[in-house]
């Protein structure tokens, strides 16, 4: 069974076309609202996604967990994470999904630098993608082409071994670190991203930073 | 003036260390808590009453003045128990997400 887990925060506007246009590609879509203040929870819901609502906002991260946690227990052999914001295109889940298979890999990275040149804002492109790049060589131990990209394919035994416990963005290195750790098969896949709006920028790279400092001393 | 000071802060010294030693004995403190706030007390008053001792302690660190040697170590006192604050809330608010996501999960289970 593929699952879709999409983490959502006050994406009322775009989860309910999201969630149906996952529908065309996956088995079950699981929609984690993070204590949106607006009409995510309803429209998801309307849409016929399977919806997990936390009572405060927790973060990406979290919210991924508990996505995660769900799609463990309805017995997912592949997990689909996929962003609210329309910026990643579900057509490219089932060659991903294909392209796993045939690598016989546990786990896949989406990356933007793979595929065609695509768009994006030039400081994203040579500031802050290389640093992101360079905090996760850092701190996971892992070289890879994108950094912090949300589309991420996880197989059954990524599944049962990745537990997020950074709740906020710094999970975007927690997981590359958690594959070196545990020695599970990557592989990279080229993937398409529309920008819709930024994204983290140098504040939220450096609270991601701090956030990976202050993990190693929470036990 | 300064020997009215020096007073005062002696007698909080005397009140903070009977706290100390009340805490002891109502086994609300350890032994090394209590040794370290003793000793703690002691030492200020020291410097209190004899403010060149800070100075000569200072001297040996290649300080000029005690007062600048203890507002160092204040600093760096300060930054640590931040330090520890910071990692003390950031797991609270990891075994706070683990009560929500178990809730949100017990909930989708009742549907």
């Amino acid at each position: 069974m593929l699952v879709a887990v999409v983490p959502a925060f006050n994406e009322e506007k775009t989860i309910g076309s999201v969630v149906r246009s996952l529908f065309s590609q996956v088995d079950k879509v699981i929609v984690v609202d993070d204590f949106s203040g607006d009409d995510t929870l309803k429209m998801a819901v309307e849409a016929g996604a399977s919806v997990l609502h936390h009572e405060i906002n927790c973060g990406q991260g979290a919210a991924l967990q508990t996505g995660h946690e769900l799609a463990v227990q309805l017995g997912a052999d592949y997990v689909v994470d996929f962003d609210a914001d329309e910026q990643f295109d579900v057509e490219d889940i089932k060659p991903a999904v294909l392209a796993m298979q045939k690598a016989g890999a546990d786990f896949l990275f989406g990356s933007r630098f793979l595929g065609e040149k695509l768009p994006m804002p030039l400081s994203k492109r040579y500031i802050m993608l290389p640093l992101a790049r360079m905090v996760n060589r850092l701190f996971a131990g892992i070289k890879l082409t994108d950094g912090h990209n949300g589309f991420r394919i996880l197989g059954r035994q990524a599944l049962e071994k990745i537990i997020i416990t950074q709740d906020r963005m710094a999970h975007n290195t927690e997981i590359p670190a958690q594959i070196k750790k545990y020695n599970l098969k990557y592989l990279e896949f080229p993937i398409k991203v529309v920008y819709r709006e930024y994204g983290q920028g140098i504040l939220g790279g450096l609270k991601v930073l701090g956030d990976l400092i202050m993990g190693k001393f929470v036990k | 003036m300064i020997v009215f000071f020096q007073i005062i802060f002696s007698l909080f010294a005397l009140m903070a260390v009977g706290s100390v030693w009340k805490k002891s004995h109502e086994g609300l403190l350890g032994a090394k808590g209590t040794v370290f706030w003793i000793l703690f007390w002691v030492l200020a008053a020291t410097a209190v009453w004899w403010p060149k001792s800070t100075t000569i302690l200072a001297n040996t660190f290649g300080i000029g003045r005690g007062a600048d040697l203890i507002l160092y170590i204040s600093l760096a006192v300060i930054f640590y128990i931040l330090f520890k604050l910071n990692v003390k809330i950031e797991g609270l608010s990891r075994g706070v997400t683990k009560l929500v996501r178990e809730k949100a999960l017990r909930e989708v289970e009742k549907k």
